[in-house]
């Protein structure tokens, strides 16, 4: 039977959607700021930020409203409680891809250190995880949402690659210093951005079966956290 | 310990030997009211059988039920037994006095006893206690069924109206008799309607009026208070949702009720005797000069009528065959009026049912 | 709560917050005392009941919600010793305690459905056109309109158009209930109290009830007593706690059932009364 307050369930579905696609929009964003320098596309990104923010806290309203008028149980009450989860970890991705903009000014006021190759191909598989992990929560798929989990051990050995090749850096040159401390920071970002892409992947895992794989052999190695 | 099978066997515990003594006494007590009743009931078709009932075609004595009572002459002809009723040795003796007329001879009238009741039939009486029952239950049910409602549903429920119930009650416990007497002084004498069918109906409806009101507010209590509530609700004033939710509702429990009220109509003597009931009338109670006489007329009735064959009249071979004719004829109507009623609850109840 | 939070901004939730905003009051009470010969039932209750909203009244059993729902169309009249001893009760700005005032006429206004769904033991048909033919109705076709209308809206209709002529007791007990709010809407109220009107039905009878609440209060105002927590956290926008008499909170729903600001009504809310 239809319930007159399905489309609660509804506006709350289509607004975490949204929340989705606004923080994959920032994190490419973000990263375009990053490769192109450019300082103008970095600003939007911080600008930006505040509708994550007001998306998570109307996600929450309607969360906490639907849990106590409307007594959700089974799929219905996961679904919420993720809801609630995946959208404070959307949160701190968009936190993460302010703190990558922020960086950028400073970045882009002396010459690169190295090209970019590493950053862009850790931040792509991050980028691919979270809309995977988004697609998991549109077709409530476990299997996929496994697999998105498993690739954050690649952004895991790419940070910690990149940890090594900059620290070295550092010690070589120690003039560049603040820029490989920078890039060491955005690293440290982009891999923080997997990991809440690979929570969610885990809450769509709870979402769909109704299985808590948190803390498990199944995700990554513990090393990773 | 016991195993589970020994626990579980068939054994006779004291508790249950004494629910054995239970059912027996309770089974018994029913077995002799049936048979009780049965005896009774036999007793009458059995012995009225042979009055109602005739060897030949048609094989129910017509006579006995569309005639008037006459008195049986019983004298010998020719060596034989003759009985006669008092219309047909009249014309007997007619014939006789015309025959010795003719011939020149002095008629010669048998010597014949006579049995005063002992022929003919009860036709006026079976409609003179249709007429009783018809008239005292519509009164009854009239009063009745208003009081009821008046008590029920719109009196305040305090100390008066719990007076007047029990003192309803206790008219119930009244005997007949002095329903009879009360019947004589206020409607016979104090009103003069004499003896009459009016004094009569009004009579037996203040008598079985108890039962009657008490078994209608018992089926007006019955009737559900969401019917009440439902039809107020709506924006029915009080006597709408009576007279469109409760009555209708509750009229097979007042049928079934007053069930029981038409055979003590039917049945009571000692309110008639005094007021309504002849011995003896010539004329049925529809010949009469103007309408409303019809009203102030003595009517006879079917247990007056056992009440006079069965002990002011000398009893013979001959008034023992109309007393059980006449108390057969008299459990068939009331088993007949009581079916009747039982049918028309059974219409109603088929088309509201709750 | 951060009044900003409680606006919803999308316009498919049901606005919550705007039910005391902007939505005139229709029934309005003022310092209700009742009592049942010596037992005080109201003890001095306010509020104020907007207009095409559904309001709850919740509380123990004996806290007098019964009687203040039964105040509204004067049911309590009929018990004997009920009293209104002090206070008003207002309907659309009239005193329906006055002495001008036609008990009948208001409770053509202020319908009733009851905890113990009672269909008259007539047909369906009969059942929805009852009040109709009180108030002298005799034209047939305006008669069969109305019980279309009312079954409809009662969303019974495709249940029952084949067999409106059974008996209304053959219908399974949510239809029946849903069948006393079509006889309720027949004769087109402006109000519609209901007293517990889930309370003998099953889940998903009760279910199909509340659906009707819920679209019920485009055309009606309903006042609902119940004694389900969710079905008032669901069903209402107002939800009113009383307790001993007393109203001890009215407030929006969602303010009820997610922030009550007396502990006697988030005791009773979350179940832990007494």
């Amino acid at each position: 039977m239809k319930r007159f307050f399905d489309t609660e369930l509804e506006t709350f579905r289509s607004d975490l959607v949204l929340m989705g696609e606004t923080a994959v929009r920032q994190v490419r964003q973000v990263l375009e700021a990053l490769i192109e320098s450019d300082v103008n596309l970095a600003q939007q990104v911080v600008t930006a930020d505040d509708e994550l923010d007001q998306l998570e806290l109307k996600i929450d309203e309607e969360a906490i409203r639907y849990m106590s008028l409307r007594s959700p149980v089974a799929t219905e009450l996961r679904l919420v409680i993720v809801g609630m989860k995946a959208s404070h970890d959307l949160e701190r991705v968009g936190d993460e891809a302010t703190n990558i903009a922020r960086r950028i000014p400073r970045l882009t006021a002396e010459p690169p250190l190295k090209p970019y190759v590493d950053l862009p191909k850790m931040a792509a598989i991050a980028v691919e995880m979270l809309r995977d992990a988004l697609d998991c929560f549109l077709q409530v798929d476990a299997e996929k949402a496994l697999a998105v989990c498993q690739r954050d051990k690649d952004v895991d050995e790419i940070n910690r690659q990149l940890y090594r090749e900059l620290s070295s850096y550092m010690i070589e040159r120690p003039e560049t210093t603040s820029r490989a401390l920078e890039l060491m920071f955005i690293s440290k970002s982009i891999e923080r951005i997997a990991d809440h892409a690979s929570n969610i992947a885990e809450e769509m895992i709870y979402l769909a079966k109704g299985e808590d794989i948190r803390h498990t052999e199944h995700t990554r190695n513990p090393s990773a956290r | 310990m016991a195993t589970p099978a020994e626990q579980f066997r068939r054994q006779s515990t004291a508790i249950q030997r004494r629910e054995k003594v239970i059912v027996f006494f309770l089974r018994a007590s029913a077995w002799i009211i049936l048979l009780a009743g049965a005896t009774v009931l036999g007793t009458i078709a059995w012995k009225g059988a042979g009055t109602l009932l005739q060897p030949n075609f048609p094989f129910i004595n017509i006579t006995f039920l569309a005639e008037a009572p006459q008195t049986l002459h019983v004298f010998e002809l020719d060596g034989e037994t003759v009985e006669m009723s008092d219309q047909d040795f009249r014309e007997f003796r007619a014939k006789l006095a015309e025959e010795a007329a003719a011939s020149g001879e002095s008629a010669i009238v048998p010597d014949s006893t006579s049995y005063v009741y002992a022929a003919g039939g009860i036709f006026p009486n079976i409609v003179g206690t249709l007429l009783l029952v018809a008239g005292s239950m519509s009164i009854a049910l009239g009063l009745g069924i208003a009081t009821a409602i008046y008590l029920s549903e719109y009196a305040r429920q305090g100390s008066t109206v719990r007076f007047i119930r029990l003192a309803i009650l206790n008219l119930a416990g009244v005997p007949s008799v002095v329903f009879g007497l009360f019947g004589f002084g206020m409607f016979v004498l104090f009103f003069g309607w004499n003896v009459s069918l009016i004094a009569g109906w009004f009579t037996l409806a203040f008598m079985v009026l108890p039962v009657v009101i008490t078994a209608s507010e018992e089926a007006l209590r019955a009737v559900p208070q969401g019917f009440r509530e439902g039809a107020l609700a709506l924006g029915a004033t009080r006597w709408q949702t009576i007279r469109r939710a409760v009555i209708p509702h509750a009229l097979p429990g007042i049928l079934t009720s007053s069930i029981l009220g038409i055979a003590r109509v039917a049945g009571e003597t000692a309110p008639i005797m005094f007021t309504a009931a002849f011995i003896m009338r010539d004329k049925l109670p529809w010949e009469v000069d103007r309408w409303f006489d019809f009203f102030f007329q003595g009517v006879m009735a079917l247990p007056y009528h056992i009440y006079v064959v069965s002990s002011k009249i000398p009893q013979n071979e001959y008034s023992a065959r109309v007393q059980f004719g006449t108390a057969l004829v008299f459990v068939l109507l009331v088993a007949v009026i009581a079916s009747a009623s039982l049918f028309l609850r059974h219409r109603i109840r088929a088309r509201q049912r709750w | 709560m951060d009044p900003t939070t409680t606006e919803s901004p999308s316009p498919t939730t049901p606005a919550a917050a705007s039910a005391d905003a902007g939505r005139p009051a229709i029934i309005e009470v003022e310092d209700l005392d009742f009592y049942y010969g010596e037992n005080r039932a109201l003890d001095g209750v306010s509020l104020a009941i907007p207009s095409h909203q559904v309001t709850a009244l919740i509380g123990p059993s004996g806290c007098g919600k019964s009687t203040l729902l039964r105040c509204f169309n004067r049911m309590n009249d009929l018990i004997e010793g009920a009293e209104r001893t002090r206070g008003t009760v207002r309907i659309r700005g009239v005193d329906i305690f006055g002495p001008e005032v036609n008990v009948m006429e208001l409770r053509k206004r202020v319908g009733m459905v009851f905890q113990k769904t009672n269909p008259f033991p007539n047909s369906i048909y009969e059942n929805i056109t009852f009040g109709l033919q009180l108030q002298g109705v005799r034209s047939k076709t305006r008669l069969d309109e109305a019980v279309e209308r009312s079954l409809r809206a009662a969303a019974l209709w495709d249940e029952v158009k084949d067999r409106l002529h059974e008996s209304g007791l053959s219908l399974s007990g949510g239809q029946q209930q849903r069948l006393c709010i079509a006889r309720a809407i027949a004769v087109e109220p402006e109000i519609i109290l209901m007293d517990e009107p889930c309370s003998a039905l099953d889940p998903v009878a009760t279910a199909r009830v509340e659906e009707l609440i819920h679209k019920l209060k485009q055309e009606f105002t309903i006042v609902i007593v119940t004694h389900n927590m969710q079905q008032a956290a669901r069903c209402s926008d107002r939800t009113a706690f009383l307790y001993l008499g007393k109203l001890i909170e009215y407030a929006d729903t969602q303010t009820i059932f997610i922030n009550p600001s007396d502990s006697q009504t988030e005791a009773y809310v979350s179940g832990r009364f007494g």
